[in-house]
């Protein structure tokens, strides 16, 4: 089943002292399946953040549409939008995210709470989640008292918790060093297994090689596709590695 | 590079900074203009030249005073606040290649624009608008207002060197800052680490027992001379404690409303717990200042708008009849003659006196302990708090006076007491006892003690031949001279206060001269002088409100504003997580409401507790109509809270402007 799907995505900024407009994405169109595990790679500038920010409903597209489970999020009322972001997309992102005033059990908690859960069953769901992702132990800390590694998972712990269809990561180990990295690569893939939909924008080929299927992006509009299927990572690694000199030195479509 | 490289780049910054710099050079220009014109008046000849002036120079001069003092401190700490928030700034500088002297001389010049800019709007405002302040405080102290305008030398050069000083010290300051710091802490700015305040009990402890303490004495205080003595460590003791609980408190009760797990997890207060315990702790010695201060304002601004409005009752209590006459009667000399005078006088204006009081006394002073009086001065304790005045009053002026027939023996006395009963049955006093033959529950206006803030007593002794013995006793043990007993004679006029003055005058030579060390008042001889004071200190009052309304109103604004970008971020990750618009705002809005309006509502409940203690201080000066000044106070306080309500308004929108982030 189709969990995302994307039609014919474009956007142009407008700046507003009426300088040249300029268009971020051209025609994107590619769709998410229930399940799946996408990274979507490009290079600075070439769209990747504007398009997570149309997914995330956090920006609207100059034309085309985005469907997350046959629904457009373009005809959900603006009072709704929150709500439908808390309960259908977790995020994780490159720079955590994670709020200083609270405690990482209390970050954790804060889409729970905003959707007005009680206490006992925001515990009741943290518990297995916090086992899994090796955090039980520093719940009461703070975030400027852990590493950057600690702080992803205690994000992802928060993307986690809300049951969403679909994550969304913003470069996630993009902060993070190799260890730390490598550690959360493996916790995806894991979640990913036990049927969680991830989608995520890198621009690390190390991360990209870990998910099923790599959407390219070059000039706001999808350059190519490549698929895992049984491949090894470092199989995958080289693949990934090979079709980026191929769009670096200006080869054209091919699919 | 260009030689005009440097003022352009000091004016880009002023250009850019606009949002933070213009309040602190509207401050500047506001303080300079109130310096200029407090100075000029203090200094103004005209003023000092008019009947009661020179006690309303007394009072500007110490306005002049907490004017500078104030300035220095405020625009001091205004501008750190500003250099805070540009360290990021001259940290790219720095990192661009400019020396930090380079830094300096752009600071230099910037400093530079600001002082022209301030002195020039300041004294340029200060010297047009003083006139009209001029005028408003002889309105106030009813003179008659002159013609003519005049530019005051001496206050133009304070204010030039008060404020060329300021500017140069936060100059200085800022340097030295810029000078010690490395380029990546500039780069950094304010943003080092913030760690959750820890929950000091100790000060939590200590500032409850401390504003406790300062309200107990406010509440229990009894007698206006312990009230003079004991206001300023009950002042004291509740700035400790507002210090401590806005500190410590604070953070206590934020704990413990999270510790509720029930309470904390709930849309409304979990984003706004968690905040307020950060913003209390970035924020908490500078929300205790503005309490303080409006505390302060409102205090000051209360009593002497009531002491003004009240200056015709102040009036009528401290001198209750038109003319009173206390003249001392040494043995030689019989009261006929004064009496003779007066009549002569009232003869001559063609007035009759009304509602007549005249007796004769002799004043004590002692400490009293039990039944015992100790009236040798050398052996007076230092506790003021048992001092009291006796007075010794004839049987036969008692009886008159209160319509009464009672006798006495020779050592039996009646006694009144005008604090706390008197309990003994005896008197002893002077080497003389005497008993109490009975505990008045009133007694007749006297006029005596209006001025006095110690407790008195009102001794009916048997005759003269006792009044006059026991005042010489007295004279003899302090070994003055023998005074005699004194007399007073006090009536009303029916006519106007220029023939009540005229009366007063003529009666003040003719008695002068034959009694010497009578007191002569009259009300409408004093109403000029009772103009002065209580009027200066209303202007006073107001000028400094004034100052420190725009004070606070400054250190709001850059709380806020300060706020706004230390928030933005927060707000930012909360919308990301699924907060939406409306819900920050909402959970903003009630943080800010906290933050602003908790000084205010604490500033009102000191100013509740202080009321009982203000009113004692008041009755010293005379002030007894505890209704005005409770109405006085509510005024003050509904227009402080409106004007704060209003500044709310406009730095709340400043507030969202920060904080609203611009994808959505």
């Amino acid at each position: 089943m189709t969990i995302l799907e994307v039609n014919n995505l474009k956007k142009v900024y407008t700046t507003r002292f009426g300088g040249s407009p300029v268009q971020a994405l051209a025609n994107v169109s590619f769709s998410v399946e229930e399940g799946e595990y996408a990274a979507i790679m490009g290079e600075s500038g070439s769209g990747k953040t504007t398009l997570l920010n149309i997914l995330a409903s956090l920006d609207k597209p100059t034309s085309g549409e985005v469907l997350l489970k046959g629904k457009g999020l373009s005809t959900i009322k603006e009072k709704e939008i929150s709500a439908f972001r808390r309960e259908n997309l977790g995020f994780v992102f490159q720079d955590f995210n994670l709020l200083d005033t609270f405690s990482l059990q209390d970050n954790i908690f804060l889409p729970l709470v905003l959707s007005g859960k009680s206490y006992e069953e925001m515990s009741r769901r943290l518990e297995p989640i916090a086992r899994k992702l090796g955090i039980g132990d520093i719940l009461a800390k703070y975030p400027y008292e852990v590493s950057g590694g600690q702080k992803q998972r205690c994000a992802v712990a928060r993307a986690l918790i809300t049951k969403p269809q679909l994550i969304l990561a913003d470069e996630p180990t993009g902060s993070l060093d190799s260890q730390s990295a490598e550690g959360l690569l493996r916790l995806f893939k894991e979640i990913n297994l036990e049927g969680q939909t991830l989608l995520m924008v890198t621009h690390s080929v190390k991360a990209a090689s870990h998910a099923k299927r790599v959407l390219f992006i070059k000039d706001g509009e999808v350059f190519h596709q490549l698929y895992k299927a049984n491949m090894s990572d470092e199989a995958m690694y080289q693949k990934i590695s090979d079709t980026l000199t191929t769009m670096a030195t200006g080869g054209g479509h091919h699919e | 590079m260009s030689r005009f490289f440097y003022p352009k780049l000091a004016a880009t910054n002023l250009k850019k900074n606009a949002q933070t710099y213009l309040p602190y050079i509207l401050t500047c220009i506001g303080t300079v203009m109130m310096y200029y014109i407090m100075v000029f008046l203090s200094e103004n000849e005209g003023l000092g030249k008019m009947t009661g002036g020179s006690e309303v120079q007394t009072i500007l001069n110490l306005g002049c005073y907490v004017i500078a003092i104030f300035s220095a401190i405020f625009l001091f700490y205004t501008h750190s606040f500003l250099i805070k928030r540009r360290k990021k700034e001259f940290g790219l500088f720095n990192i661009l290649g400019m020396e930090k002297k380079h830094i300096a001389r752009v600071l230099a010049i910037e400093t530079l624009y600001v002082a022209v800019i301030s002195l020039g709007a300041g004294l340029l405002g200060g010297i047009l608008l003083s006139k009209l302040i001029f005028m408003v405080l002889l309105k106030i102290l009813n003179f008659e207002v002159p013609l003519g305008f005049t530019v005051s030398g001496p206050a133009l050069t304070a204010v030039l060197f008060l404020f060329a000083g300021i500017f140069l010290l936060t100059l200085l300051n800022t340097l030295r800052q810029i000078h010690l710091a490395k380029p990546v802490e500039l780069l950094m700015g304010g943003q080092t680490g913030e760690k959750e305040p820890k929950t000091k009990w100790l000060l939590v402890v200590m500032g409850t027992l401390s504003l406790g303490w300062g309200y107990y004495i406010s509440l229990t205080t009894e007698s206006p001379l312990a009230a003079l003595n004991q206001f300023f460590f009950a002042v004291l003791l509740v700035m400790v404690g507002t210090y401590c609980l806005f500190t410590a408190g604070s953070i206590a009760v934020l704990k413990l409303l999270r510790r509720n797990k029930g309470y904390y997890y709930q849309i409304r207060h979990f984003t706004a717990v968690a905040g307020m315990m950060y913003r209390m702790k970035q924020n908490a010695v500078g929300l205790a200042n503005i309490c303080i201060m409006a505390t302060a304002v409102l205090v000051m601004v209360s009593t002497t708008v009531s002491l003004y409005i009240g200056m015709e009752d102040v009036l009528r209590t401290r001198y209750p009849q038109h003319i009173m006459i206390s003249t001392p009667v040494p043995a030689q000399q019989s009261v006929e003659g004064l009496q003779t005078s007066v009549k002569e006088v009232l003869a001559k204006h063609g007035l009759e006196g009304k509602d007549r009081l005249d007796y004769r006394y002799a004043a004590l002073v002692g400490n009293q302990e039990g039944d015992r009086v100790i009236t040798d001065m050398s052996n007076i304790s230092d506790d003021s708090s048992s001092v009291r005045e006796f007075y010794l009053i004839p049987l036969e002026d008692y009886n008159r006076l209160a319509k009464r027939r009672v006798s006495l023996g020779d050592d039996e006395i009646l006694i009144y007491s005008s604090s706390s009963k008197y309990e003994e049955d005896t008197l002893t006093v002077l080497n003389r006892t005497l008993t109490v033959k009975e505990r008045l529950d009133s007694f007749f206006e006297n006029n005596l003690n209006r001025v006095s803030i110690s407790g008195s007593y009102y001794v009916v002794v048997k005759d003269m031949e006792v009044v006059k013995a026991m005042a010489e006793a007295q004279d003899e043990e302090n070994g003055d001279d023998p005074s005699g007993y004194r007399y007073y004679l006090g009536f009303d006029l029916e006519a106007d206060e220029a023939d009540i003055l005229a009366v007063y005058q003529d009666i003040r030579t003719a008695v002068g001269n034959d009694y010497p060390g009578s007191r002569i008042e009259s009300p409408v001889a004093v109403k000029e002088s009772f103009f002065a004071i209580y009027g200066g200190l209303f202007f006073l009052g107001i000028f400094l409100g004034a100052l420190f309304i725009m004070a606070t109103v400054l250190i709001i604004y850059y709380k806020q504003v300060s706020e706004g970008y230390d928030d933005k971020a927060r707000f930012e990750i909360m919308q990301k997580v699924g907060m939406s618009r409306e819900e920050v705002r909402g959970s903003i809005r009630s943080q800010v409401l906290i933050v602003f309006f908790l000084p205010l509502v604490a500033a009102g409940i000191h100013i509740a507790f202080a009321f009982p203690i203000i009113t004692k201080l008041l009755a010293v000066l005379n002030l007894t109509n505890v209704g005005l000044f409770a109405w006085c106070t509510a005024g003050t306080i509904l227009v402080f809270a409106l004007f704060y309500a209003l500044v709310y308004g406009l730095t709340a929108k400043v507030y969202y402007r920060i904080v609203s982030w611009e994808t959505f």
